[in-house]
């Protein structure tokens, strides 16, 4: 009996332990949603890829490149923590990068140097925490050819809505010229 | 029952004794239940298998149209249900190994999927490797307090993927070190079960799923010396060989030996891939740079030392003539490895050698120990040897055609009189 109370101990913890850790994904996450500052961000095509999380599109973000100081101080696939900034047009721009998390500042994101100039152009280009955006099943497929019947009108835009806070972000939604893909989809199905 | 039938027979026809015909009943029932419950078990673990991967599927969909705290929610749902029957299997069916091992390993997919959906939800970026091994680090506490040996094999599976994962990424990652932590974490409930249970199908599926766990993981080590690695999987194979072969208790079925079916296949598979001379070729020409700190060197020293070490053992109280070619395989690489740094047609013409020992030697044994699958494996051996040569050596067709209709004649001819031999004795 003593054992069997032993073994309910521990699994009580594990069973908790199981709940804390998605918990708290969700509360930081959330954290960000509500509170975090949005910021637009320019993407250019999108392709629709399968995983066994489900299908998702992938995108791709036009401001992820940024000039440094110097190329040798950056290798390929450490963290750098980006300060953002937005440009003339409401989207988002990149301010600087730094090694170390910047002090006094909100508007900043964890992210990954995907590449690092060698040839003297002191250029870092980044890959972002949030370049998946998972979409029903059947409605990611349709993304493509509705993007780009979508480009044909060079006045549209289209941009991920991200909400960025002290290091964490969270990608809200795609839209194309302010309208959310998830619509646009709804409205193409009827 | 056809058995109660003869017994009756036996009995009638007094052949056996009242007494008897009890006891042989009663160990028939013996017998029919335990192979019952493990049929049960079985459909019980593929069920709840079969529900975990169903959460996961129907979760996958991403439903659109439901809001983000109704998707959160509902994502934990089957956890809470999955926790619901393991806390109730602990309480009350203890001792019931049907219960303990479909909660389980439905519990266990219940953590992958809630964690799946919590990412779809907040489009997280696509670190599969990072998801696994949060996944695994949750599920492994299961292994003991449940003591379930099937969500030990699913741990040993997830934790082989994220060390492929993390080993094999397009960024230069740190190597998966976790992974070896994580396999040690495992080994206790291996060795309780191997202890408690050594002829139950779960400690079979262990003697597999730890030496290819360890055969894939081995190959996510990466540093600069990517040519040390192989005397790392050759020292590797030889470590599994001369475990399966020494040290693993005698009433292990053949089929359950995953140690020495894996060490005597890998070392076979490598010395062919190692007779070509595209490998030794390279060798000579870029020499690897002994860095005292490349992780392959490391793994290097490590499984050579081993599997020397298993090899004393195993051979401190035998004579120098029962050594085996298949345990020394490791030794004779290193040695023709540093010889094949400077002389590479040599190691090409050593390695086929080996080969052509190993071979006869099983055809051979095979023979006097009168084991068909002893003298057919030696003798793929040496027909897997002349197919390689088929492609590198300027022989001509008629001498590579003549040498082929000869290993196909003896495939015949020495299944042929085996079987006549085992005839007539």
């Amino acid at each position: 009996m003593k054992a069997t109370k032993l073994y309910l101990l521990a699994f009580l913890a594990l069973a908790l332990a199981q709940w804390y850790v998605p918990l708290q994904m969700i509360y930081k996450k959330e954290k960000v949603h509500k509170t975090g500052r949005e910021y637009k961000f320019r993407i250019s095509p999108v392709d629709p890829t399968d995983f066994f999380r489900g299908k998702y599109i992938t995108l791709h973000y036009e401001e992820n490149a940024v000039e440094i100081p110097d190329e040798q101080n950056w290798t390929a696939g450490e963290t750098a923590y980006v300060l953002l900034t937005t440009d003339e047009q409401g989207f988002a721009k990149i301010q600087s990068v730094s090694k170390e998390e910047p002090k006094g500042q909100s508007s900043f994101f964890k992210a990954q140097v995907a590449f690092v100039s060698r040839d003297g152009s002191n250029t870092l280009r980044l890959s972002y925490p949030f370049d998946r955006f998972y979409m029903q099943e059947f409605k990611a497929k349709q993304v493509e050819p509705l993007y780009r019947q979508k480009l044909r009108d060079t006045s549209n835009t289209v941009y991920a809505l991200v909400g960025i806070l002290d290091g964490e972000a969270v990608l809200k939604d795609v839209l194309i010229d302010g309208v959310s893909l998830k619509t646009l989809l709804n409205r193409e199905g009827e | 029952m056809s058995i109660r039938k003869e017994i009756d027979e036996l009995l009638q026809a007094g052949l056996i004794t009242e007494e008897t015909a009890e006891k042989l009943q009663r160990y028939y029932q013996a017998k029919e239940r335990t192979s019952s419950n493990r049929l049960f078990i079985a459909f019980g673990i593929l069920g709840a298998v079969l529900v975990g991967l169903g959460l996961i599927l129907i979760i996958a969909h991403h439903w659109d149209e439901l809001s983000r705290t109704t998707k959160t929610l509902l994502s934990f749902f089957p956890l809470l249900i999955g926790q619901l029957l393991c806390a109730y299997t602990l309480l009350k069916k203890r001792n019931n190994a049907v219960w303990r091992e479909s909660t389980t390993v439905f519990l266990f997919f219940a953590i992958g999927a809630n964690m799946a959906l919590i990412s779809q939800i907040y489009h997280l970026p696509g670190d599969t490797a990072i998801f696994l091994l949060s996944w695994m680090l949750l599920g492994l506490p299961l292994v003991y307090i449940m003591n379930s040996s099937m969500t030990s094999l699913l741990f040993l599976g997830g934790i082989t993927y994220y060390a492929m994962l993390q080993g094999h990424s397009s960024y230069a990652k740190p190597s998966p070190y976790l992974y070896w932590l994580l396999l040690l974490s495992i080994i206790p409930h291996y060795r309780k079960l191997y202890k408690n249970r050594p002829q139950s199908n779960f400690t079979f599926f262990h003697h597999w799923a730890i030496p290819l766990s360890l055969t894939f993981a081995l190959s996510s080590i990466t540093g600069e010396q990517d040519k040390l690695l192989f005397i790392a999987y050759f020292s590797l194979f030889g470590v599994f060989y001369i475990l399966g072969d020494s040290f693993l208790s005698p009433s292990t079925k053949p089929a359950a030996n995953g140690y020495k079916a894996i060490g005597s296949f890998g070392t076979v598979v490598l010395l062919l891939s190692f007779s070509f001379q595209w490998f030794w070729k390279g060798l000579e020409n870029s020499p690897p740079q002994f860095f005292p700190s490349s992780p392959e060197l490391l793994a290097a020293v490590v499984l050579s030392l081993t599997a020397a070490l298993l090899l004393y053992h195993q051979q401190k109280d035998k004579k120098l003539r029962e050594l085996k070619p298949l345990t020394t395989a490791f030794i004779f690489f290193i040695a023709v490895f540093i010889l094949g740094t400077s002389f590479s047609s040599l190691a090409v013409l050593l390695i086929n050698l080996y080969l052509l020992v190993i071979g006869s030697l099983a055809i051979r044994n095979g023979a006097r120990q009168n084991q068909l699958s002893t003298l057919n494996y030696g003798l793929l051996i040496i027909a897997a040897l002349i197919i390689c040569r088929f492609f590198d050596t300027k022989w001509s067709f008629v001498t590579k055609g003549i040498l082929f209709v000869l290993v196909g004649m003896s495939f015949f001819l020495a299944n042929y009189l085996m079987v006549k031999k085992r005839k007539t004795t």
